[in-house]
């Protein structure tokens, strides 16, 4: 009982911890631009936090580590040292070393660090003293194995607690050896049995967090002498078998709670709350209505269904909100990634963040990280040139790259912006000839051409660096984005830079789209992907030598994709007059969806079709319509794809 | 199955603690005060008492540092049961002689857990 | 609690053999103590607290260090518990397993 409400809040712990980590990580980097007194103080509170929390929830290591780091802020601080760049430095890989911690912590392992031994040297040698020989001694420590030493105060058996209960509810929480110490037992007649006269040694074995044994004295700690301390492993070999045995069971069960649950803010549960309240009094009005309707309680029925559909609908996106976390836990990690790939690479870089709250699903957030990462990277080292070149082209010397999230629509826009050279036409369409992706560059426009980097196995460094030159391509990032229902694009301008836009859905459980009939059948394509529906002419339509329709659509020709063709339907409209043409964008390019007609347009809650039947290319889900009968989602990007294969073959 | 008194000014806090123990088997008196407690606690010899810290008549430190006193009280778990604000009020229970507490507000489980402690 | 044989004293604990029932097992320690032996009858216990087990400690000591022969008459599975989690089970020379 005690052991999983106190891991309930170790976990909480260390996610509070790991978010100090992040602001100590930004105020120092932002010291390193010449900060205030404030930045300080906030680095020193999360340190000391971090501190205080890891002696209480039973990662003593930390304490102690955090401890040295505490003693080195507090000297700047105090303006009894000068912050310099080799001091944030030191504190930013104190700050990766706790996370490190945090990091087998959470995966139940032991906190044995050699990275940590070290950093603790150069913190001590930085205040010009020794390393603490004592933290060592305690970090070498077995994992959570304890001895105890606990002799009661002489009236602890009067105020109900009984040792004997204390030492059962030890005993339980992992192998318990017992020595009692009887040298204070008076002599039979002196004795007072209300009062305590024995000791206990204890040594307590098993995965055991230091809490856990504290929870236990919780009402006694003025009642007793207590002493927890770690108990180095006996024997080694024998100690580690059954911590190996134990991790991996451990590991697999932290791991799902941390990717299965999500930190909710108080606002938005209230908001919920409210909200179902509102749903029970439109219902209990409702209600009314099982006594029999008449014409002048029509009028508050059709209220009622008003308020119950508007409730519904902002219930469902309270709900949905709950998955919904700000992207600043992904943009957090770019201002130091950006500093070291900048001073790697001999570029100067000024980073800019805005719309960090802007709110993504859960899903979402953990997947956008590695393509984003993966865009900033190549920005720094591809888009931004060195200062010398900079500074000859009449540009500032360090160049900024700008990462900006916000809504638009029912979408999400992520941009990454840098201000460096631009694509180099010349250089792309070289590498797409040399690797047969085009034959030549002629008649290509300039988005055509920023379009070929997207294409696999693409790649225009001159010169393989060792942070963009890892095989993975921007195909692999569209890809990514793709898979998450989202696009990315890119805009260039020669000499004034880059900007590569992601856009993604709100959410991967709901979409908004129309509903379009086709034959008997009905398919939602999603709104993100419509750019326009028309109602065409048979001569608008123009049939190409290997039955490929295209049609003229604001200057350009798009493919015509027949649904009721490619999905084989019944009974559709044939004629294309007397159909709709959708014209739709995915994956950069765009196509005329050829259907009977749109029925409506409604929020499909997305139900896979993977996991119900199987994948069905040009599909992407499926949904359930208000009569209970099954629609098809149309996976656009997909379908224009299939298109483009038809007409390549 | 154990002989606990709840002692408890507020009706609805003394049923849920009545009830969920009772629920558990338990045997379970109520007191709405202090000095009824310590009548009933007079009469016979409870496994355990719960009591709330703030109440009329006669506080709950006062009914410890009495019940304590009782020769058939020595080493019987009393629980305070206290709110978080009153962390001073923990301090000044266990001088009175209190085994420990339990902090308000507690659901059933939280409840059962702490009294199954106290029992062993 | 009294004594059965002229020179060995019985000394039976209660089946609630915690702090209430101390003053009484106290009381007929002490006198067993003046006898030249005696017998410990632990069958019967249910409950059992630290207040009673370091009165049995205590006596187990100052019998031995007497003279006194202690010997056990049955220990039930509730007190060889209480013993063993206070790690006075050596120290009171409980029986292994309760006689049939």
């Amino acid at each position: 009982m005690g052991a999983s409400g106190l891991a309930q809040f170790q976990q909480v712990f260390i996610e509070e911890s790991l978010e100090g980590l992040d602001t100590m990580e930004s105020s120092l980097l932002a010291l390193d631009g010449g900060g205030d007194a404030e930045l300080v103080h906030g680095i020193f509170r999360a340190a000391h936090s971090i501190k205080g929390g890891a002696a209480i929830f039973g990662f003593p290591e930390m304490s102690s580590f955090t401890h040295e780091a505490e003693s080195l802020l507090d000297e700047l601080r105090d303006g009894r040292r000068a912050i310099d760049g080799a001091t944030i430095e030191l504190l930013l890989r104190v700050v990766d070393c706790l996370r490190g911690m945090f990091a087998q912590a959470q995966a139940g392992q032991p906190l044995i660090d050699a990275a940590a031994d070290a950093l603790r040297g150069e913190l001590a040698a930085v205040m010009g003293r020794a390393a603490p020989a004592a933290a060592t001694m305690e970090a070498k420590g077995g994992p959570g194995a304890w001895r105890i030493g606990f002799r009661p105060h002489r009236g602890m058996l009067a105020s109900g607690n009984d040792p004997l209960r204390l030492l059962r509810e030890l005993a339980a929480l992992g192998e318990l050896d017992v020595t009692a110490e009887l040298d204070r037992l008076p002599a039979l007649e002196a004795l007072d049995p209300d009062e305590c006269h024995l000791g206990w040694r204890l040594e307590l074995r098993g995965d055991v967090k230091r809490a856990a044994i504290a929870a236990v004295f919780d009402w006694v700690e003025d009642e007793c002498d207590l002493a927890i301390e770690p108990l180095p492993p006996a024997v080694p070999a024998q100690a580690s078998v059954p911590a190996a045995a134990a991790t991996p069971a451990r590991t697999a069960r932290e791991a799902g709670a941390e990717s299965g649950s999500v930190r909710v803010s108080i606002d938005k549960i209230d908001g919920l709350i409210n909200l179902v309240g509102e749903l029970v009094i439109t219902q209990s009005m409702l209600d009314t209505f099982r006594e029999g309707a008449n014409a002048s309680r029509l009028a508050m029925l059709e209220q009622g269904l008003v308020q119950l559909a508007r409730h519904t609908r902002e219930l469902q996106e309270s709900v949905m909100g709950i998955r919904m976390l700000p992207i600043a836990s992904v943009f957090n990690r770019f201002p130091r990634m950006v500093r070291d790939i900048g001073q790697k690479l001999g570029k100067q870089v000024r980073l800019e963040l805005a719309g960090e709250h802007t709110e993504l699903d859960k899903t979402v957030l953990e997947k956008i990280g590695d393509p984003l990462v993966h865009l900033v990277r190549n920005a720094i080292d591809h888009g931004l040139e060195t200062p010398e070149r900079r500074r000859a082209a009449g540009k500032p010397e360090a160049g900024t790259l700008r990462l900006e999230a916000s809504h638009r629509g029912g979408s999400i826009v992520v941009e990454v912006v840098d201000d460096g050279a631009g694509l180099n036409r010349g250089a792309i369409v070289a590498k797409a000839v040399e690797r047969g992706l085009v034959a030549s560059g002629e008649g290509m426009d300039d988005d055509a051409v920023a379009e070929l980097i997207f294409r696999p196995g693409f790649s225009t460094a001159a010169v393989t660096t060792d942070l963009s030159g890892r095989g993975v391509g921007m195909d692999v990032v569209r890809r990514n984005v793709a898979d998450l229902g989202g696009t990315v694009t890119v805009r260039s301008a020669p000499g004034r830079g880059s900007t590569f836009t992601i856009v993604l859905p709100l959410t991967l459980a709901i979409i908004d789209g129309l509903t379009a009939a086709v034959g008997d059948e009905r398919y939602i394509v999603p709104l993100v992907s419509i750019v326009e529906s028309v109602q065409l002419d048979d001569g608008a339509i123009k049939t190409m030598p290997g039955g490929g329709e295209l049609f003229r659509f604001r200057g350009d020709y798009l493919p015509v994709v027949r649904l009721h063709e490619a999905f084989g339907c019944e009974g559709a409209v044939r004629e294309i007059p007397r159909g709709l043409m959708i014209v739709v964008e995915g994956d950069g390019s765009r196509a005329g969806l050829f259907v009977d007609g749109l029925v409506g347009q409604q929020q499909a809650v997305v139900k896979s079709l993977e996991a119900n039947y199987r994948r069905v290319q040009g599909v992407s889900g499926a949904t359930i319509l208000a009569d209970g009968s099954v629609a098809l989602i149309v996976d656009i990007p997909g379908l224009v794809r299939m298109q483009g294969r038809r007409r390549a073959a | 199955m154990a002989k606990i008194l709840a002692v408890d000014d507020s009706a609805s806090m003394r049923g849920m603690v009545a009830f969920t123990l009772r629920g558990a088997g338990h045997e379970v008196s109520e007191a709405e005060n202090g000095e009824l407690a310590l009548g009933a606690a007079r009469g016979e010899r409870f496994d355990l008492v719960l009591a709330d810290v703030n109440m009329p008549v006669m506080d709950g430190i006062s009914m410890v540092r009495e019940l304590r006193a009782l020769d058939a009280y020595r080493g019987v778990p009393i629980l305070m049961l206290t709110t978080e604000s009153h962390a001073d009020k923990k301090m000044e229970g266990k001088a009175a002689g209190a085994t420990g507490w339990l902090v308000k507000p507690f659901d059933p489980e939280q409840l059962l857990a702490t009294v199954k402690r106290v029992l062993g | 609690m009294a004594g059965r044989k002229d020179d060995e004293a019985r000394v039976a604990l209660p089946a609630d053999c915690r702090m209430a029932a101390a003053p009484a097992l106290h009381a007929a320690l002490c006198s067993a103590l003046a006898r030249p032996a005696c017998v410990l009858d632990g069958a019967a216990v249910e409950r059992v607290d630290t207040s009673a087990l370091q009165l049995l400690a205590a006596f187990r000591r100052d019998a031995v260090a007497r003279g006194v022969a202690v010997r056990w008459h049955g220990a039930s599975a509730a007190l060889r518990e209480a013993a063993g989690l206070l790690g006075l089970a050596r120290a009171l020379d409980l029986p292994a397993t309760q006689p049939a």
